[in-house]
């Protein structure tokens, strides 16, 4: 049933409160199965949802009540149920249910359980709002709620100081993007007179360009901020300093993938103000690569995948920008499979070695953990686009989109990308589970994860090896096409309809790439030919370029931090000094006053009988002037 | 002489007593000196109470106020010793403000009472003391009560507040 | 009689000030209550002399002096209880040593 839309966002809030207030005292442990259950039912009734969506019900608003109703300005808490967002919230639930089955494992020793589930859930719910509104305030929202619980996890060991200046500047830069989200949305108000998608979508027409281009940069600048695009993109690197399935599900399945919603969601506007379409698709190829080029370098085996997440957006939002916004949301569903695998493999490889994340101390972990190697295995392979697994078929479609929207250069950078993916998987993989093991005393601790960590793992396998078949075959004509084409469509939008033979050479080309990628790994992993110490010696200030991540942290803090610092200063000064005076100086003039006033009590009675005296005087100044007719009567 | 001329003198004379008195009250050094022309002001008020036709209250007035009071004062002044001072600054410290403020207001006063210089002249009839008593008790009982109510809470006061405490 | 009731009302009113004056100049406590009963004997000889005004003789200025006697009668009496009590704590009748209720 559609109507039961709202119960979906609504179990996981039960949950939140339900932990948040019982779990730490009287629930412990059992926080985990409610949120996972809350989920997990929210899963069932998404089900639900998207099989009546297909059913024929394209297009529905559910409205739960009026929320704002001032003058023009009327926004209903109300959700749209399309195939946009039943897709978004078939990708949140199923992925989060896998990944709390998941946490429940991951988290069973740590101290502050009870906390982690409630505020998984919340985040849950936060997401949820997002995915399922019907405007775009109540889509800030749960867009604020995400930012909010994002930095929540992130320092969720906030005993220690490195989470906690990660979810610090996690929550800043997304604070950033939040400010062009906010003028996005008042732009759209005062130039629509609305904010919900119906309305504003139906009077595109209506509007110049230069105000739809001013929504549109100012809305893909909130969603740079919430999916780490270039220059907003450092912050998700350093998140990984939270808990691995808090890297999972916020960090690469869903919380980041709010901006590529946001864009999608937003087409027509897109669609409709040109300039702001190619500013979203170089900005999405440029970040692709050069978060792939940091990837290369990187020792620790979280920031590998934290930097594969940001490159992986960067091509979400080079689909939307040429033009493919299917493209977009079905790599956005693949990769929520295979990165969230990615990530708990990684974190089911840390639980096994004991905490340990640095890939120098791995090595031939294969033999340890097998179920971890072959899932792992499979989403490498998928993010390396091999087919017939999942990775292939949507980014397949992405570079093929951007080939035939003619921006050649822009494919050429997704190729090349393409390369350093597999490139810099293979590396992973190999350092981590093939060769010798480097740290013997680790080797020998080392243990596979128990059930409730592996059967998730297994299940994401199996989502990525055939979520692209299932869904995405043939390619422009599979299921996702016909059922989310309607939604997205723009009327008058390029229509081509290539042929088969060149979009099987895109796809030669596409697949050529993975294995140059992995052979050049292979080379130089397993053969040594050429060696790579010997690379990064010859590369020697490039390497540390990338090893550095380009600087960009430090150049932020010179510039950009400092003169914000000095700002703060003077605002600071001006809250110690003005407010505070103010409010300071209002009490010492009273007090001033009272001092002054108390030296009329001289403790002198003659005083005080003067005092009567000039009464008298005025008595009979009053009394005199009026006899004498110089008052009023 | 006729009897118009006495009466102006009579005024004239009193006048001169009362003011004297008053400003010898107000600047002698020696305080019995200032009690006694107190009393002799007090006197001379007496005498205007005459001149005006109101006998008994003159009387009232040479019983209560010569009689009483200034015995009390007396007391008063015997009483609390001071040391002899020289001549000279026996004034409060505000007497400048004093003079700023009073002067004025005084001299105003004076001036707008000499503006009744051409109203009615005084009647001397009454004064007799039957009228006054029925008066008293019978038309103002109750204040009387009243006033009596106060002279003994006076009186109370006064033993009280002078009581000494280790007795 | 031919002195115009304006004359008893001029005579009053410098009795009066000139209490006045005296309150707020003299230094003793003592003198200071022997000018407050100048004052209230200027405050006498105006009411006897208003009441004569007129045609007829009206017998509640009278009265009302009558009044005052007592009442002034009973302030003397408290008055110098207070200036003896005070006598007593410090020995001093000048007023302006007699500033402890200051501030």
């Amino acid at each position: 049933m559609i109507q039961n839309v709202w119960l979906i966002p609504a179990l996981p809030l039960a949950a939140f409160l339900i932990n948040g207030l019982l779990g730490r005292r009287w629930l412990k442990h059992a926080t985990g199965w409610i949120a996972t259950g809350a989920v997990a039912a929210s899963a069932f009734i998404a089900i639900d949802v998207f099989l009546e969506v297909l059913g024929g019900h394209e297009r529905t608003t559910v409205t739960l009540y009026r929320w704002i109703g001032v003058g023009d300005f009327n926004i209903n808490v109300s959700a749209l149920v399309d195939p946009l967002s039943s897709v978004m919230l078939l990708v949140v639930t199923v992925v989060g249910t896998l990944i709390f089955i998941f946490a429940n494992g991951y988290m069973a020793h740590d101290h502050g359980f009870a906390r982690f589930f409630t505020w998984f859930s919340l985040f849950v719910f936060a997401m949820l709002i997002l995915v399922m509104a019907d405007n775009y305030l109540l889509m800030f929202v749960g867009w604020e709620g995400v930012g909010l619980c994002s930095y929540l996890l992130i320092g969720f060991w906030f005993e220690r100081p490195a989470p906690q200046h990660a979810a610090n500047k996690a929550f800043w830069m997304n604070r950033i993007g939040d400010w062009g989200y906010t003028i996005g949305m008042i732009t759209t108000f005062l130039v629509f007179g609305s904010m919900t998608y119906t309305d504003v979508f139906a009077k595109v027409g209506t509007v110049t360009q230069a105000n739809l281009t001013l929504i549109c940069i100012a809305f893909f600048v909130g969603a740079a901020g919430k999916s780490a695009q270039l220059p907003l993109h450092s912050w998700l690197p350093d998140a990984m300093e939270g808990p691995t399935p808090v890297s999972a599900l916020i960090h690469a399945a869903t919380m980041v993938t709010a901006g590529v919603y946001l864009v999608a969601r937003s087409t027509p506007l897109f669609v409709a103000a040109g300039p702001a379409l190619q500013v979203v698709a170089v900005v999405g190829a440029v970040t692709a690569i050069f978060a792939a080029t940091i990837a290369l370098v990187q020792m620790d085996i979280k920031r590998v995948m934290a930097y594969s997440t940001v490159s992986q957006l960067g091509y979400m939002f080079l689909a939307l920008g040429v033009g493919a916004p299917v493209a977009a949301i079905f790599h956005l569903a693949t990769h929520a499979f295979f990165k969230a695998l990615l990530f708990l493999g990684s974190g089911s490889v840390i639980h096994g070695l004991g905490n340990e994340q640095d890939m120098r101390k791995m090595g031939g972990l294969r033999r340890k953990m097998p179920v971890t190697y072959w899932t792992m295995l499979i989403a490498g392979g998928a993010l390396a686009a091999l087919p017939p697994l999942a990775g292939f078929w949507s980014k397949d479609e992405i570079l093929s989109g951007a080939f035939l929207s003619g921006q050649t250069a822009l494919w050429a950078v997704g190729i090349v990308t393409a390369i350093l993916t597999a490139f810099y998987v293979t590396r992973a993989m190999w350092m981590t589970f093939h060769g010798e093991p480097r740290d013997r005393h680790l080797y020998d601790h080392a243990h596979e994860s128990p059930a409730v960590m592996t059967l998730p793992l297994v299940a994401l396998a199996v989502g990525s090896a055939t979520l692209g078949l299932l869904i995405g075959f043939p390619p422009d004509q599979g299921f996702i096409h016909s059922f989310l084409g309607p939604a997205v469509a723009v009327e008058g939008a390029a229509e081509h309809a290539p042929e088969l033979s060149t979009l099987l050479g895109l796809a030669g080309v596409s697949v050529a790439a993975g294995i140059v990628g992995i052979v050049i790994g292979i080379a130089m992993y397993v053969r040594h030919r050429p060696d790579p110490a010997a690379v990064t010696r010859a590369a020697g200030p490039i390497y540390r370029l990338l090893v550095n991540k380009y600087y960009v942290d430090e150049l932020y803090d010179h510039r950009v931090l400092e003169a914000a610092r000095a700002f703060f200063g003077v605002l600071w000064a001006f809250d110690v000094h003005v407010i505070d005076g103010l409010a300071n100086g209002i009490g010492r003039l009273a007090a001033a006053g009272g001092a002054g006033a108390r030296r009329l009590q001289t403790g002198l009675v003659g005083n005080y009988a003067l005092t009567v005296v000039v009464g008298l005087l005025v008595v009979l100044v009053a009394y005199g002037g009026y006899a004498a007719g110089v008052f009023k009567r | 002489m006729s009897f118009d001329l006495i009466e102006t003198i009579l005024f004239a004379l009193l006048t001169i007593g009362i003011v004297g008195g008053a400003v010898g009250v107000v600047f002698l050094n020696r305080i019995t000196g200032a009690a006694l022309l107190m009393a002799f002001t007090f006197l001379c008020n007496a005498g205007m109470f005459v001149l005006l036709g109101a006998e008994t209250i003159a009387a009232f007035q040479v019983l209560i106020y010569v009689g009483a009071i200034t015995v009390l004062i007396l007391y008063g002044v015997m009483f609390t010793p001071q040391q002899e001072r020289p001549y000279g600054l026996f004034f409060q410290k505000q007497t400048p403000w004093a003079a700023l403020f009073v002067a004025p207001i005084g001299i105003f006063v004076a001036l707008f009472a000499f503006s009744f210089r051409d109203s009615e002249n005084p009647s001397t009839k009454g004064g007799d003391l039957v009228p006054l008593a029925t008066s008293v008790f019978r038309d103002f009982a109750f204040p009387f009560e009243v006033a009596s109510v106060l002279l003994l809470a006076a009186m109370i006061g006064a033993i009280v507040l002078v009581k000494r405490d280790d007795e | 009689m031919n002195i115009p009731v304006g004359a008893f009302i001029a005579v009053s009113s410098v009795l009066f000030f000139i209490g006045v004056a005296g309150v707020l100049m003299r230094r003793n406590a003592v003198v200071i209550l022997m000018c407050v009963e100048l004052m209230l004997n200027a405050a006498n000889l105006a009411l006897v002399a208003f009441s004569r005004r007129g045609g007829s003789a009206d017998e509640r200025g009278s009265v009302f002096v009558v009044f005052i006697f007592v009442i002034a009668a009973a302030e003397v009496a408290v008055g110098l209880a207070i200036v003896l009590s005070s006598y007593r704590n410090r020995p001093t009748v000048d007023v302006d040593e007699l500033h402890a209720m200051k501030g």
